[in-house]
C-alpha cells in the first residue's frame, strides 16, 4: 500500500464564538482519516458538515483543539515545519477572486515559488509548466480580472502547482462556476492527479464530480459518516439521501430499473457504464 | 394577453471604443401573466443583461420594453415604478444585505415605495413567511445567519415589494443540494400561492426543467430558442453544444438515441427516464 | 460601464521605451520633472518640450491618448494661470480696467507655468503608459530595498500597492453590482440633497465593507497557503536587469540634465519678457 501523506488522528476542532462565554459545537469532531500518496479523494457533505474546516486543518491553517494532524510525518503544530507543510499540501479555495494576488497571470503563479526563495530561472520553468498543465499558458500575460471564473480558478490551481506540492486540496473549487468552467477545472485536476501523480483531495457537493474520484469520504455533522469507493458509497442511496445529499441520477435510474427486474450490473456509476449495460441488455 | 414583452431589444456598451460589446442583439420575448419562465444560457450569453432591462436598470440601446402594454421608458417616474413592479433579485443576493436587523432589510424596498408602517409590517411578515424565515429571526442581525438563511432573507427583500413579476438571477448558485431544493421549493410555492409571473435565470437545466412553463434559451446575445420544456428538450444535444448542462439522465438518452435506439430526448427526470426505458424494454420483449 | 475603466493606465505596446527597466524609467521621469522646474527660460522649456515629443514618438503611444491625460488638470492650469496674471505685474500693461491690471509679464508667466505643468503631467503619464503597474511596483521595490538596512521595510508598501492594483477592478465591479441590487429595491443614489445622498450610500457601503473584510480574510488565508511570510527570502521571477538600452537611457538623462543647466546659464534668467518685448 502507498504511504500516507496526510493523517488526521482523532481530531476535534471548534471555532471561537464572537460572543463571550458561548462555546460553539465542534466543526470537526473526533475525526480520523488517512490520505494516501497519489489518491484522488472526494470529500462530500452538505454546507456546515465540517468539510471546509478539514481543508484548513490539513495544512496547518487551523490547528486542532485535540488530536493531531500530520503531513508526511510532520505535525502541523510544529512551527518550524510550517513552510514545509504548506509547500507539501497546497489549498485552493472556492472564490477564485480572493486568492489571486498579482495583476498579471504569470506573476501570480510565480508568487508561491518566489516566497519559497526559488531561483528565478527555475521559477520561470515552473510557472510555464504549471500554466500549461491547467491549459492557461496562452493567457500568461493577461490580467486576472478579465478572465472568466473557470479560467481564474485554473490560474489559482497553477499558483499552487508551481510550489510543487505533493498534495492539493480543493475546497469547492467549482461552486461558483458555470458548467463550462466546471468541466475545464475538473479536467485540469484530473490531469494533475494522473500525469503529475499529485494527491488530490476534492471537497464538493456535486455528486457527478465526486464520481470521478478513487475514493469518497462523506462527512455529516462534523463526523466521518462513510468512506469507500464511489460505487460502495453510492450503492447506499438511502443513507446518502438521509443526510440531504443527492445520488447521481445514473444510480437512481439503475436502482429503479433493477427493482423492475432489469438485470443491470450492480455498481454502475458513469453514464458510459449505464448506457453500455443497457445496450448489452437490449442486444440480448 | 401579453404581460411583459421586449421588442427588438438591443444593448451595446463601449460604443465608439475598441471594447465595444453587443450584449443583447435584437431580443424579442413575450411573457404572459402567471408563467414560470426559465431563461437559460452560459456565462456571457446575455441572460443577466436581459433581466436588468426588464426592471429598467439598463436602458436599451435600441428597442422597447412593455409592461402591460406600456413602454417602461415612457417617463422617468414610470421607470422608477417599474423597479417595484418587476422585482429583480441578483445572483448571490446575500452579499447585498446591509441593515441591522432582518426585519429592516426586508422592509427596505417597501419603505422606498413610500408605504405606511402598517403596510410595511404586513409585507415584511408575509414575505418572511414565503421564504420560511420564522418571526423569531426577524430581530436578528442578517450577518449572524447561515448562508442559506441569508439568501432567503435577501429574496424576501424583493418579494416584500409585492412585484407583479419576480426575477431571480441564479438563485441556487453555490448552494448544496438541500439548499437548492429549499430555494426552488419556495419559489414554486410562491408562484402557486400568488399566481404571479416568476422568471428564473440559470445555466443549468437541472433546476428548472421540472416546473418551468416556458424556457428561453440565450446564446451569443440572442434568443436561441424558446418554448415549453418539452419543446426545448426535443433537441437536448444542442443544449450541451452551447455550453449548458443538461441533467445526467437527459445525457443518457441523448447517447442511446445516437446509438440508434428509438428513444425520446425529452427526458429530464429519473421517473421519465425510467418509464421511457421500461417502454423500450417491453417493446423488445425483455420484460 | 463603470468596469471599463482601466486603472493604472498602462498602454501595452512593443517599443524600446516599454522594454526599458522600470528603474530607468523612474529615474528619467524624476529627473525630467525636476528639470522642468529647474528650467527658468523659454528656450529651456522648449528643450524639455522637444525631449517629451521624442519620448512620445519612440514609445509609439498615440498623441491623442497622451493629450487625453491632460484633461483632468485643466482646472488646475486655469487657476494657476489666473493667479499668475493677477499677481505678476511686470512688463507692458495690456489691460487696465477698474482694479484689473493685466501685464505682458503676467501673461507670459501664465503661459510658462501652463507649459511647465503640462510637460510634468505628460511625462508622468508616459511613465504609467509605458510601464505595467506590476513592473512599476517591482522597480520601486528594488530602488527602495536598501532602506531595509535602516529599518524601513519598503516591501510591505509594494505588496500593499500590488494588492490594491489587483483588487481595484474587482471592487469597482462589486460596487456596480451592489448599486444595481439596491436600485432594484428602489434605492435612489442620484436625487436629493447632500444628507439624503449620503444616507443613500449606506446600503452601498455596508455590504461593500463586509464583503471586503471577507475578501481580505480569504486572501490572507490564500497567501499563507502560498508560503507568504512577509517577503523574507523572497526571490523574483522577472529579476530586473539593466540592459544596453537602459545604459543608453541613463546617458541620455545625463545629457538632458546638462542641456537644461547650460540653457539656464546661457539664455539667462527670465529672458521671457525680453523675447516678448522684442516681438512687440
Amino acid at each position: 500500500m502507498a504511504e500516507s501523506i496526510i493523517e488526521f488522528n482523532n481530531v476535534t476542532f471548534r471555532y471561537e464564538s464572537d460572543e463571550e462565554g458561548v462555546t460553539l459545537p465542534p466543526a470537526v469532531s473526533d475525526f480520523s482519516l488517512k490520505i494516501y500518496e497519489g489518491e484522488f479523494v472526494a470529500v462530500l457533505g452538505h454546507n456546515g458538515s465540517g468539510k471546509s474546516t478539514l481543508a484548513k486543518l490539513a495544512n496547518g491553517l487551523l490547528l486542532p483543539e485535540s488530536g493531531t494532524v500530520t503531513v508526511s510525518g510532520m505535525d502541523t503544530k510544529d512551527e518550524e515545519k510550517d513552510i514545509e507543510i504548506k509547500q507539501t499540501v497546497g489549498v485552493v479555495f472556492q472564490n477564485p477572486d480572493n486568492q489571486i494576488v498579482a495583476t498579471i497571470v504569470e506573476e501570480d503563479v510565480a508568487f508561491g515559488p518566489e516566497n519559497l526563495g526559488i531561483e528565478p530561472s527555475e521559477i520561470r520553468r515552473r510557472v510555464d509548466d504549471s500554466l500549461k498543465i491547467v491549459g492557461m499558458y496562452k493567457y500568461r500575460r493577461h490580467e486576472p480580472h478579465k478572465l472568466s471564473g473557470g479560467q481564474k480558478q485554473r490560474v489559482a490551481i497553477a499558483g499552487i502547482i508551481a510550489m510543487e506540492p505533493r498534495c492539493i486540496i480543493l475546497d469547492e473549487p467549482t461552486a461558483m462556476l458555470d458548467p463550462v468552467g466546471r468541466r475545464d477545472v475538473m479536467k485540469a485536476i484530473k490531469r494533475l492527479n494522473k500525469e503529475l501523480n499529485i494527491t488530490v483531495v476534492y471537497i464538493t457537493h456535486y455528486m457527478e464530480e465526486a464520481c470521478e474520484a478513487d475514493r469518497i469520504v462523506v462527512m455529516d455533522d462534523a463526523r466521518l459518516l462513510m468512506d469507500g469507493t464511489p460505487r460502495e458509497v453510492f450503492s447506499n442511496t438511502e443513507k446518502i439521501r438521509s443526510i440531504g445529499l443527492d445520488v447521481p441520477q445514473t444510480c437512481s435510474l439503475a436502482e429503479m430499473l433493477r427493482k423492475d427486474g432489469i438485470r443491470l450490473k450492480n455498481d454502475l456509476l458513469s453514464i458510459d457504464e449505464l448506457v453500455e449495460n443497457i445496450d448489452d441488455i437490449l442486444k440480448g | 394577453m401579453s404581460h411583459l414583452k421586449t421588442e427588438n431589444l438591443s444593448y451595446v456598451y463601449g460604443e465608439g471604443t475598441p471594447f465595444k460589446i453587443t450584449a443583447l442583439d435584437n431580443v424579442n420575448i413575450d411573457l404572459e401573466k402567471g408563467e414560470l419562465v426559465a431563461i437559460i444560457g452560459h456565462t456571457g450569453s446575455g441572460k443577466s443583461t436581459l433581466v436588468q432591462h426588464l426592471n429598467g436598470l439598463l436602458k436599451p440601446t435600441e428597442g422597447k420594453i412593455f409592461l402591460d402594454d406600456e413602454n417602461i421608458w415612457e417617463s422617468k417616474s414610470k421607470v422608477y415604478d417599474t423597479r417595484f413592479r418587476v422585482g429583480l433579485c441578483f445572483q448571490y443576493p446575500e452579499y447585498q444585505l446591509f441593515e441591522s436587523t432582518v426585519y429592516k432589510d426586508i422592509a427596505f424596498g417597501p419603505t422606498n415605495m413610500g408605504l405606511n408602517e402598517k403596510e410595511i409590517d404586513e409585507r415584511v411578515r408575509s414575505a418572511a413567511k414565503y421564504v420560511g424565515i420564522p418571526d423569531g429571526m426577524l430581530a436578528k442581525s442578517p450577518f449572524d445567519l447561515s448562508g442559506g438563511e441569508k439568501r432567503r432573507v435577501a429574496i424576501a427583500g424583493v418579494i416584500s415589494m409585492e412585484p407583479e413579476v419576480l426575477i431571480l438571477d441564479e438563485p441556487t448558485s453555490g448552494l448544496d443540494p438541500r439548499g437548492r431544493e429549499q430555494i426552488l421549493g419556495l419559489i414554486k410555492n410562491y408562484r402557486e400561492k400568488t399566481g404571479k409571473t416568476v422568471i428564473i435565470v440559470s445555466h443549468s437545466m437541472d433546476d428548472v426543467a421540472r416546473f418551468a412553463t416556458k424556457v428561453i434559451v440565450m446564446n451569443d446575445s440572442r434568443v436561441e430558442n424558446s418554448g415549453t420544456v418539452d419543446e426545448i428538450f426535443e433537441n437536448s444535444s444542442r443544449l450541451s453544444e452551447i455550453g449548458l448542462s443538461v441533467p445526467q439522465i437527459t445525457e443518457i438518452f441523448i447517447r442511446l438515441k445516437k446509438m440508434g435506439y428509438p428513444v425520446s430526448e425529452k427526458v429530464y427526470t429519473v421517473e421519465q427516464g425510467h418509464s421511457e426505458l421500461m417502454r423500450l424494454f417491453a417493446e423488445r420483449g425483455i420484460v | 460601464m463603470i468596469k471599463d475603466i482601466t486603472i493604472g493606465q498602462y498602454f501595452p505596446m512593443n517599443s524600446p521605451i516599454h522594454r526599458l527597466d522600470p528603474r530607468t524609467k523612474l529615474l528619467f521621469a524624476t529627473v525630467y520633472i525636476v528639470m522642468t522646474f529647474v528650467s527658468n527660460n523659454f528656450v529651456g522649456l522648449l528643450f524639455c518640450f522637444i525631449t517629451a515629443c521624442i519620448v512620445i514618438a519612440v514609445s509609439k503611444i498615440p498623441v491623442k491618448t497622451v493629450l487625453k491625460g491632460l484633461r483632468p488638470i485643466l482646472l488646475i492650469v486655469i487657476i494657476t494661470s489666473l493667479l499668475q496674471i493677477a499677481y505678476v505685474k511686470t512688463g507692458i500693461v495690456l489691460v487696465d480696467v477698474w482694479r484689473i491690471k493685466i501685464t505682458s509679464g503676467g501673461i507670459l508667466m501664465a503661459v510658462f507655468m501652463t507649459v511647465r505643468i503640462a510637460l510634468l503631467i505628460v511625462m508622468s503619464t508616459m511613465l504609467t503608459y509605458t510601464t505595467s503597474p506590476t513592473s512599476l511596483t517591482n522597480g520601486l521595490d528594488r530602488i527602495f530595498a536598501p532602506l531595509k538596512k535602516i529599518g524601513i521595510d519598503f516591501h510591505t508598501v509594494t505588496m500593499i500597492m500590488t494588492i490594491a492594483l489587483r483588487f481595484i477592478p474587482t471592487l469597482i465591479e462589486e460596487v456596480d453590482k451592489i448599486m444595481n441590487a439596491q436600485k432594484s429595491r428602489g434605492a435612489n443614489f442620484d436625487n436629493g440633497n447632500i444628507i439624503k445622498r449620503a444616507k443613500a450610500l449606506i446600503p452601498l457601503f455596508i455590504p461593500l465593507l463586509f464583503n471586503s473584510i471577507r475578501r481580505a480574510y480569504e486572501l490572507a488565508n490564500a497567501m499563507t497557503c502560498r508560503c507568504y511570510n512577509g517577503g523574507k527570502g523572497k526571490t523574483t521571477m522577472n529579476a530586473l536587469k539593466m540592459k544596453k538600452g537602459d545604459y543608453f537611457a541613463v546617458i541620455i538623462s545625463a545629457a538632458f540634465v546638462a542641456g537644461v543647466i547650460l540653457l539656464n546659464i546661457y539664455c539667462g534668467e527670465y529672458n521671457a519678457e525680453f523675447t516678448f518685448n522684442a516681438a512687440v
